[in-house]
């Protein structure tokens, strides 16, 4: 009696298979064991034996894809008559399972619901735009000294570790915080001589990406100096009136304000750049550069032309405070419209920020100095500012980044004109 | 009012007394505990006190013991079973993990298992690799059981009578060279709540978390600390499973420093799961990393200088603690 | 607690409604294969075609308050014990209906109500507890016995021993009964016992033993009640034999490849309890067809109640853990 060999299931889930080639021809004798022809699955490719002996009578399925319980061919006696079997019929039902058990076909919806119930409660990942120079090579410190010396604004690098293997501990952070001015001591602990090779973390990786796709963007940049005199002292005034409890406003409040204006006055520099056009924003959505312990993130300030300068203080505390205690989600860092970037307080004078991609724009500010200034009865020392706009030239042209240059500095000049 | 002193091994023998006195429900049995009062000598006495049948010599058949106390739990009784050396846990696994630890949820609630196994293990006296495996770090991880490994004779009373009242399965560790100790306790059991650990001494400097021999190990070390100018903080969480965890994070949060301390083998030891558990909710109050203190990787040897050499002592707590402060650069 | 009547015989009429609870589970059965290879039943599935008559015979024996531990071939023990094919069903399509409320599946069927402690995935699992449970009636003096369902192949592992041994030990009223079908999973009794007749395993703990033909209902119910009743008058527990036939392979889709497939049509042929109670009832073609729609119509409905059921919220997989 002629015996159908039939596609088998060798695998839980496993629902069709693809002949790959036949190890006999129609007409050879076959013993039971023999390996008869190649099956692919997905997970693997492997011989099939004969499951009974005799000659192949029939392949009904020569090459290519069947489901489980297909005939592909008939194995019988010479001369046996089999033309009645077809091949290519799939069966409705699966013929026999091979193995103890199934996870039910029928009931993976229910097993995408419990997957996505645990999903829901992993992090997203953030991320991290580019922005300027990361920290150097990675710094032996507890995670308590850490935390406190970003608490305190204390520079980890410029410390020495007193703990195993040079360690930075709390009691060295506390100490460098008690007084002490930072040493400008030689980076910490790389045995002399010796490079060493800093693995990329996730976060220097997404920024150097986004460095590298900021490169492409033709960018030229223009700088004025701005008299912060008027700025200074209106921050004065604020600064007293604070109360107990809220974020003490500072410069760079003002200048968030400043800026947010003059974005809603020249709207073509609040813009993003969008490849086959220019999108132009209803809302001055400011980030500012913020830098953590694993580089550099920007946050951002949601409408910032409609929020008082109390309003920009508090949210920008909040924003800052949360992106270095890793707390930010990811609506904090998408939507932003224009970047501003600010090293003056490690001393530096002018700088040339990168583009942060798609923005038109991003204001590097450096630090408030005594500069001669000259006047008509001879020279005045007033605190200049130096404001410094890179600008994508695919989205702005000279003209345009100059007339709103001039404006961030007339508002930062003259604050009463914002209003 | 007076306060009696009882040895660990009384106090074991008085939960286990006062329960069966007030409640017919509960009942022992194990191994050689009738006549001869255990093998460690708990329930001398019981036998004259309660008759055979609530305390039940059973034949060498530590699957079945733990099989029918798991059924008479069932039932609604609450049996407390030995497993004489808890080596022999091993034989019962089945029954305690497969059985004991899931009725409750495999019968989607129906049923209810409060049997308590009490077992007992300890090294110091040569018994050999068979007789002497601290295997709590086992059950932790069997979701379903409760553990607990007390270390006091108050202690382990309170604890003993809440493993009993408990409505699951609580596997119940005493260590063999606590037996003897010896302190004053209430008059009254007090119950003591399960999942509750106990800060044994106050301390600014390190946290050390210790559990069974190791807690007095620790107090030592913790002596001789203080002496070279370290504060320290000892916890004994008491119940394994449930952890206090919120506990001990709060003294690791006030100290900085944390050493783990158990007889058993360190690499997979209860450690490592306070460790994990302290680097994870207290990662930014951490100024050294967390140290672990148990045996070495061996299974015990019989020459007491080499069981001396494998399981951990109050020095070795003590070179934890040291590592957890040591500086190597000047101040 | 109501007094058990010693039976003298079964009457036909109670012999009929043993029919019916037999066909039922056959055709619950039979429903299940077709469900799992359709894909709608995850996970394992165990079927007891071919020993319904131990089932039925043993459970109808039983008295309320007597508890039973069953095996991973648990769905003939537990429709045998009085939950309702609806629950059964929807515990198998891990329904909240389910009478384990989605948390056990086939081989977790519990239903404490009715006196059911759990099927058993673990060979030998839920013998220990039985003593335990019998313990515990004898402890409070509770006429009630515990009944341990296992194969032969139970009968080589630790806990079937230690059981054995401590139950006659302590004179508990428990009865162990054994489903010898001759094959532990694929392996044949001559492969994995020593002995043929195991009731000498029983013997070496000088446990009373009876033995009876599986497959016929009534001779079970007879010798049942017998040991039931032997271990609930205190003379202590006892081994019960069932020489029965498992008509199918160890899982749903197991092509028995270790098994001689004529030796097993000869076995349909001859062996089906079912077929045989039919015969000696002398049932007609329309009695039968009536008590097969009917019985059918339950196996429907209890699929359709069973896909209609609710799913858990994934998050109830944390209840339960504790009580």
């Amino acid at each position: 009696m002629a015996n159908e060999v039939k596609l088998p299931r060798l695998g839980q889930g496993m629902e069709s298979g693809t002949i790959i080639k036949w190890l006999k021809a129609e007409g050879d004798q076959v013993e039971k064991g023999e390996p008869l022809y190649e099956l692919d699955t997905d997970k693997v490719t492997q011989e099939v034996e004969a499951e009974a002996s005799g000659v192949l009578l029939k392949i009904t399925v020569a090459e290519g894809e069947a489901d489980v319980g297909t005939t592909i061919a008939v194995i019988g006696e010479q001369g046996e008559d089999v033309s009645a079997i077809e091949g290519d019929v799939a069966q409705p039902v699966a013929e026999v399972a091979e193995e103890e058990g199934s996870p039910g076909a029928q009931r993976e919806p229910e097993r995408e619901r419990g997957r996505e119930a645990t999903a829901s409660e992993q992090i997203t990942e953030i991320r991290e735009p580019a922005q300027g120079n990361g920290a150097g090579a990675r710094i032996k410190a507890s995670p308590l000294a850490r935390r406190i010396a970003r608490e305190r604004g204390i520079e980890l690098g410029s410390l020495k570790g007193t703990g195993p293997e040079g360690r930075v501990v709390a009691e060295d952070v506390e100490r460098a915080a008690d007084g002490a001015p930072a040493q400008p001591s030689a980076p910490a602990p790389a045995p002399p001589g010796e490079v060493e090779r800093v693995p990329l973390t996730s976060v220097r990786r997404t920024i150097a990406r986004r460095l590298t796709e900021a490169w492409q963007a033709p960018a030229f940049q223009i700088a004025m100096s701005a008299d912060m005199t008027r700025a200074q002292e209106l921050h004065d005034r604020l600064a007293e009136r604070v109360k107990e409890g809220e974020a003490k406003p500072t410069v760079t409040d003002i200048l968030t304000k400043a800026c947010a204006a003059a974005l809603m006055r020249h709207r073509a520099v609040n813009a993003l750049w969008a490849e086959d056009a220019i999108e132009l924003h209803p809302n001055a959505n400011v980030g500012i550069a913020v830098a953590i312990e694993s580089g550099l993130v920007v946050p951002v300030i949601h409408q910032a032309e409609r929020l008082a300068i109390a309003e920009l203080a508090a949210a920008r505390a909040d924003i800052v405070t949360r992106a270095r205690d890793n707390k930010l989600r990811q609506e904090d860092l998408d939507g932003g419209t224009f970047t501003i970037s600010n090293l003056g307080m490690f001393g530096v004078e002018q700088f040339v920020a990168v583009l942060n991609p798609p923005q038109a724009a991003i204001l590097a500010v450096g630090a408030i100095e005594a500069k001669a200034v000259p006047t008509e009865t001879g020279f005045e020392s007033r605190p200049l500012m130096t404001l410094t706009l890179t600008c994508d030239h695919r989205s702005l042209d000279g003209a345009t980044a100059a007339d709103f240059l001039r404006t961030v500095k007339a508002f930062l000049e003259e604050p009463g004109l914002m209003l | 009012m007076s306060m009696p002193e009882l040895s660990y091994r009384e106090a074991v023998r008085d939960a286990l007394s006062q329960a069966m006195r007030q409640d017919e429900d509960v009942f022992i049995m194990g191994e050689d505990i009738a006549e001869m009062g255990g093998s460690m000598g708990v329930t001398q006495g019981m036998l004259d006190e309660f008759g055979p049948e609530r305390v039940r010599n059973t034949p060498i058949s530590e699957m079945a013991i733990v099989g029918s106390g798991i059924g008479a739990a069932m039932q609604g009784m609450r049996p407390v079973v030995e497993v004489m050396y808890e080596d022999f846990l091993t034989i019962s696994m089945e029954q305690i993990v497969n059985q004991a630890a899931k009725h409750r949820y495999m019968s989607g609630g129906q049923l209810k298992v409060p049997l308590t196994i009490r077992t007992q293990g300890g090294a110091g006296w040569s018994p050999g690799a068979q007789h002497a495996q601290q295997v709590e770090a086992w059950f932790v991880g069997v979701p379903g059981l409760k553990v607990v490994f007390a270390s006091t004779p108050g202690d382990v009373r309170g604890l003993l009578w809440s493993a009993i009242y408990d409505d699951n399965p609580v596997v119940f560790f005493e260590h063999r060279t606590l037996y003897g100790l010896k302190e004053e306790v209430a008059e009254e059991i007090e119950p003591i709540p399960i999942g509750q650990a106990r800060v044994h001494r106050q301390g600014e400097d390190v946290t050390v978390v210790a559990t069974g021999r190791l807690v007095h190990e620790s107090l030592a070390a913790a002596e001789e600390a203080e002496q070279q100018g370290v504060s320290v903080e000892v916890v004994d969480p008491r119940t394994l499973q449930p952890l206090d965890e919120e506990a001990i994070v709060a003294s690791v949060k006030k100290t900085n420093r944390c050493v783990v301390a158990h007889e058993a083998v360190t690499r997979m030891g209860f450690g490592a799961e306070v460790a994990a558990v302290v680097q994870h909710q207290a990662f930014d109050w951490l100024d050294a990393p967390v140290e672990r203190v148990g045996a070495k990787f061996t299974p015990l040897p019989f020459a007491p200088v080499m069981e001396e050499y494998v399981i951990p002592h109050a020095k070795d707590v003590l070179a934890a603690i040291q590592k957890t402060v040591q500086r190597d650069g000047a101040s | 607690m109501a007094k058990v009547e010693q039976r003298r015989g079964v009457s036909d009429e109670t012999l009929r409604e043993f029919f019916r609870e037999m066909l039922l589970i056959r055709r619950f059965e039979e429903k299940v294969e077709e469900r799992f290879r359709a894909g709608e039943l995850p996970g394992f599935l165990h079927v007891a075609i071919g020993q319904e008559a131990v089932a039925v015979g043993v459970c109808r024996a039983l008295a309320d308050g007597d508890v039973i531990a069953s095996t991973h071939r648990a769905h003939g023990h537990t429709l045998a014990k009085g939950t309702h094919p609806n629950e059964l069903m929807a515990e198998l399509y891990g329904k909240v209906e389910g009478c384990s409320h989605g948390y056990g599946g086939s081989m977790h069927l519990y239903d404490v109500e009715r006196g059911n402690l759990g099927a058993n995935a673990v060979v030998g699992g839920g013998l220990p507890a039985i003593v335990g449970a019998a313990l515990a009636f004898k402890f409070r003096g509770e006429p009630r016995v515990a009944v341990a369902f296992f194969g032969d192949g139970a009968t080589n592992i630790g806990t079937f021993h230690e059981s054995l041994n401590l139950a006659q030990l302590w004179q508990v009223p428990a009865v162990f009964v054994c489903e010898d079908n001759h094959w532990a999973e694929s392996t044949p009794e001559s492969q994995h016992s020593p002995i043929r007749d195991l009731t000498k395993r029983a013997e070496a703990f000088g446990m009373k033993s009876m033995k009876v033909d599986g497959q016929d209902v009534e001779e079970v119910n007879k010798v049942a009640a017998r040991a039931l009743k032997h271990a609930r008058d205190g003379k202590g527990p006892i081994f019960l034999l069932c020489e029965t036939e498992r008509l199918v392979g160890h899982y749903i889709g197991d092509p028995q490849v270790y098994r001689d497939k004529d030796e097993l049509h000869r076995l349909e042929e001859t062996a089906d309890p079912l077929e045989l109670l039919r015969e000696k009832l002398g049932l007609s073609d329309t009695e039968y067809e009536t008590l097969d729609r009917e019985v059918q119509e339950l196996v429907d409905a209890s699929v359709e109640f069973a896909k209609n059921g609710t799913d858990p919220n994934p998050e109830d997989a944390l209840k339960n853990v504790y009580a």
